[in-house]
């Protein structure tokens, strides 16, 4: 018995039947594109092959990427702010705020993403007040091209970004804080000695939840990119349902997947993941 | 919903291993309780159960009502059968992946005529029995062996009229002059109909443009690319003109009335070089009501299914017979009428069946 | 350690702390001498670590001032305060180990590393930590944290050290020796010690003087043993160890339990009460007799059980004496 504990914590056993259903449920899918990637249109490498012969898969991996760095640099800093603000305001306004996040997780993508449109479109609101009042005489490009998509994800993903933030910040004895100032510390003393390293974990789960979220986007990129922002999820999708070249959606799937998982893997070797994702670092 | 039907796949299939003997009763027993599921409902099998009516694999919204009214009503008065829809949008991916798992829902899909050329050699569709449809009720060279063209729709322009009123641009080089005629542009993203405009603006003749050249096409494109937007759907084409950002848009031809009437006439619609789309019926290998289909598809090619498809839906006929029907208020908008048919060219599904897919590929990397 | 402190006395002048409409804090006067270990004493809620807030610089005062060797700190921030600050529960940094922690408040101030590692070294010494300097803050003990956080606090040197509660977290055995630890830290460095409890028996053990506060106001300031000895009201009598209250011609006086002579049976003709025996409670060291006295009050007595020969029993009829000078006339209210 005692051998037995020290080798099998006994939750596992709690949640082991759950635990078979998950990995069935999801390790099959993941060989079925992992099979497809390497059988489909025919047995090889072919389709691994493409991605160093043609540009254009290359182009749209690079655009993925690049939008999803940017888009995952500004959410966490939006995110990281409003979070700050959320804990250190008082608790009506704490709550107020709590509220018009929550909120926002219920309202569709397409909403969202429509919105903008009204907005920021080139007869949107914003264009046209400033050219009513004579700031502009053309009409500003803030939708259908990159910065549009920019907009769109980080104004969705934001509220991602902010809850595990909040989470780790809540979890902060404020006398910490005023025992780094007691000390003498300035405020960016305070912060880049004291609170940022004390977030850093809600930070780092907050940057991996944003970025990896970012990856699967689509409707965002494909409205408001007006067509020419082409990322890989709206790409693999085409590929899927209309020029059925299945093996090249399902090596760009498997691509993306091992990419995500190469990143947690580098990722831990600089820190324990599991304190990102709420562990305790004892 | 999909593992519903892997279920009741799995379970039919346990039911004839059952009756085969290689499958003992308590299993069986077992198998069905588990998935909660009636027995006798998997026994009967799917066949018998769908065997009174057709299920049509379309694109929602009006088209279940027109469809209904159009087509339904005639077929169940012909034959007895009943007409149900499946909603979700036929698109080739969809058809492939619902015959190759083995587990048929729909009999006829809403397709285009190049689905046909694509998926049949490859044996996801039923040939079309031309004993019961007709070869002559659609245009010469749309009745394929694996689907037959019912409707047509266009791909045609519309332009500002506040912006080039006293001018306007009249054919595809206009579209793609962006000197003579500034403003924003908005092609169909999935490459068809953009590239065959783009020949045309180029030169090339309307009945020339096949094979395409997909080089020559692809610069055209790339050429105001700068003032271009592409949309991936109706409705975003609609809303790219409607909400003024562009002064000419390429639009599927049948939303030419709805957009005038949205832009209270701002917009109009040209219809000089539009590109005859053939949208046919296509049926997915095994499908559950089997031949009774063939009925259905000869009854929406009749004359007045056809005209009411049109009244409908604002899908042109492609039965030659219905040309001369088509009522004076529906003239400007079918791009078969006495007014438009002299003007438009036809697109060749044999090329799109057999090529789109390379098309689609290079034309998103030559606009992203 | 640097060199004996000059600075370090501190003048609290009127001061008030208004929440809202609640006063917190109201109107403190006090000075602290220089190298004192002064004590905070009062129950929850009577406004101690307000008013060490306000020393602090956490909080502003509402009215008055308070000065360090007589200039006005009032609108000086916290962290240019320079006064160190142990508190409650530490606050210790977690991410942060032993040495890092004490060397944070010189490596704030961008001192040489040298000079951080000295100074920490000493630290270490003076608490007794030399073996956990790698250590983690979540890998020490309750005691442990204590001290890292007086050695944290120290290591600047400031001129005063500002104390909340330091020992309430430990345990009964633990807090007796750290309290020994405190007195002879204080004793070695000299630096004004403000200390907050609500212990009476830490205060009393450790203080050069006490402040009983009582809803936010100063009650009565003294050494223990004159707060002992004098206490000026029934609140300081009885917060401040344990005291019977006598009424004799309208007046209140209090009365230590020890402080009272208990003889059974005859009727002595000094005797200044009597009664019977109804409780008796064995300590070890003394034992605490209750009387009920003819007058209907109940008296407590300690008795030395050592000295005292003729035991006494619950029901005995019993005399109660003392002397003059053992009953403290007190303040009404
Ligand atoms: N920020 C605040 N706002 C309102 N009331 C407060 C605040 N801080 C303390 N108080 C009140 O002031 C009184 C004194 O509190 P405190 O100084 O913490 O007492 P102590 O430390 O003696 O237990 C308490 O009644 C407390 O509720
Ligand atoms: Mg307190």
């Amino acid at each position: 018995m005692q051998t037995f504990n020290r080798s099998i914590h006994p939750g596992w056993l709690i949640i082991a039947p759950l635990l078979v259903l998950v990995v069935t449920l999801y390790l099959g899918p993941i060989m079925n594109i992992l099979w497809l990637s390497f059988t489909d249109p025919e047995p090889g490498l072919g389709n691994y092959a493409k991605l160093g012969e043609s540009d254009a898969l290359l182009r749209i991996v690079w655009t993925t990427v690049r939008i999803c760095i940017v888009t995952t640099l500004f959410s966490v800093g939006l995110g990281y702010s409003i979070a700050y603000a959320m804990v250190h305001c008082d608790q009506r306004q704490k709550n107020y705020m709590l509220t018009l996040l929550l909120v926002s997780f219920w309202i569709s993508i397409l909403v969202r993403t429509f919105s903008w449109l009204m907005l920021l479109g080139r007869k949107g609101l914003v264009n046209g007040t400033l050219e009513n009042i004579g700031l502009i005489a053309e009409p500003i490009a803030f939708m259908r091209n990159e910065l549009g998509v920019l907009i769109g994800m980080i104004h969705y993903m934001i509220p991602y970004a902010v809850l595990p933030l909040l989470v780790s910040m809540q979890s902060i004895d404020t006398r910490i804080m005023d025992a780094s100032r007691n000390l003498g510390a300035s405020g960016s003393q305070s912060f880049l000695r004291i609170y940022l390293p004390l977030t850093l974990p809600g930070l780092v789960a907050s940057t991996l939840l944003v970025f990896i979220l970012s990856l699967g986007f689509y409707v965002t990129p494909a409205v408001l990119g007006g067509g020419k922002v082409l990322m890989v999820a709206e790409y693999i999708s085409v590929q899927l349902l209309v020029t059925l070249k299945w093996g090249t959606a399902a090596m760009l799937a498997a691509l993306m997947l091992f990419g995500v998982l190469a990143m947690l893997w580098l990722m831990s070797k600089f820190m324990k993941l599991s304190t990102v994702f709420g562990g305790t670092t004892r | 919903m999909h593992d519903k039907q892997f279920m009741k796949e799995t379970l039919q299939d346990s039911a004839k291993a059952y009756q085969e003997g290689r499958l003992d009763r308590r299993t069986f027993l077992a198998l069905c309780g588990a998935s909660g599921i009636a027995l006798t409902a998997v026994m009967a099998g799917d066949a018998e159960a769908a065997a009174d009516h057709v299920v049509m694999w379309n694109w929602g919204g009006q088209s279940e009502e027109c469809h209904s009214s159009a087509i339904g009503d005639a077929f169940t008065a012909n034959t007895g059968k009943g007409l149900k829809f499946d909603t979700s949008g036929p698109l080739e991916g969809k058809i492939k992946e619902m015959v190759d798992s083995g587990n048929v829902t729909a009999d006829v899909a809403d397709g285009d005529l190049f689905n046909a050329v694509s998926l049949g050699p490859t044996g996801h569709l039923e040939p079309i029995d031309y004993s019961v449809v007709s070869r002559d009720k659609t245009l010469p060279g749309y009745a394929l062996e694996f689907g037959v063209s019912i409707i047509l729709y266009g791909y045609a322009f519309v332009y500002d009229t506040k912006a080039y009123g006293d001018n306007p641009p009249q054919n595809w080089a206009d579209f793609f002059d962006t000197a003579k005629f500034p403003g924003m542009r908005s092609l169909y993203k999935w490459a068809n109909g953009s590239l065959e405009a783009a020949l045309m603006a180029d030169g090339v003749a309307g009945d020339a443009l096949y094979p395409l050249d997909m080089d020559r096409a692809l610069t055209k494109i790339q050429s105001i690319k700068e003032d271009s937007l592409y949309w991936g759907s109706g409705s975003e084409a609609h809303s790219m003109v409607v909400n003024g950002e562009v002064s000419m848009g390429m639009i599927w031809q049948n939303r030419g009335r709805n957009i005038e009437n949205d832009t209270d006439g701002r917009y109009k619609l040209v219809n000089n070089q539009a590109m005859a789309m053939p949208g046919a019926y296509i049926v997915p290998k095994g499908n559950p009501a089997g031949s009774s289909v063939m009925q259905f598809i000869a009854t929406a090619q009749e004359v007045p299914a056809q005209l009411a498809l049109l009244d409908c839906l604002g899908m042109t006929p492609s039965n030659p017979e219905a040309f001369g029907q088509i009522p004076e208020d529906q003239q400007d908008y079918a791009i078969t009428s006495a007014k438009n048919i002299d003007k438009i060219v036809y697109n060749d599904p044999e090329w799109w069946g057999k090529n789109g897919g390379d098309a689609v590929n290079a034309f998103l990397d030559a606009i992203s | 350690m640097a060199e004996p402190l000059e600075i370090g006395s501190l003048q609290i002048r009127n001061v008030s702390k208004i929440f809202g409409t609640f006063k917190a804090v109201s109107d403190v006067s006090l000075n602290v001498q220089k190298g004192e270990f002064l004590t905070l004493l009062g129950p929850s809620g009577s406004g101690k670590t307000t008013l060490l807030m306000m020393l602090a610089g956490f909080l502003d005062v509402s009215e008055g001032d308070i000065a360090l060797d007589g200039a006005s700190i009032a609108g000086v921030p916290a962290e240019k305060r320079n006064f160190g600050m142990v508190f409650q529960g530490y606050a210790l940094f977690p991410h942060m180990n032993v040495r890092d922690n004490i060397g944070y408040a010189l490596s704030v101030r961008n001192r040489a590393v040298a000079e951080i590692e000295a100074c920490v070294d000493e630290m270490l010494d003076l608490v007794q930590l030399q073996q956990f300097a790698d250590r983690k803050p979540g890998q020490l003990s309750g005691g442990q944290q204590q001290r890292v956080a007086l050695a944290r606090a120290l290591c600047f040197a400031p001129p005063v050290l500002l104390l909340d509660e330091p020992l309430g977290a430990l345990d009964k055995k633990l807090r007796v020796e750290v309290q020994e630890q405190l007195k002879v830290i204080h004793r070695r460095i000299g630096t004004t010690f403000i200390y907050v409890t609500h212990d009476q028996e830490e205060a009393l053990s450790m203080s050069d003087r006490i402040v009983i506060m009582r809803d936010g106001a100063i009650e009565q300031v003294g050494t223990p043993k004159e707060l002992y000895e004098r206490p000026k009201n029934k609140f300081t009598a009885s917060f401040l160890g344990k005291s019977n209250f006598i009424h004799h011609n309208d007046k209140v006086y209090a009365l230590r339990p020890e402080k009272i002579d208990l003889i059974v049976g005859v009727d002595h003709q000094d005797a200044r009460m009597n009664g019977t025996v109804s409780s008796i409670t064995y300590f070890g060291s003394m034992q605490r007799v209750i009387v009920d006295t003819k007058e209907g009050q109940k008296i407590e007595i300690d008795i030395d059980v050592w000295r005292n020969a003729n035991e006494v029993k619950l029901g005995d009829a019993v005399d109660l004496l003392w002397a003059d000078e053992a009953a403290v006339e007190l303040q009404m209210g």
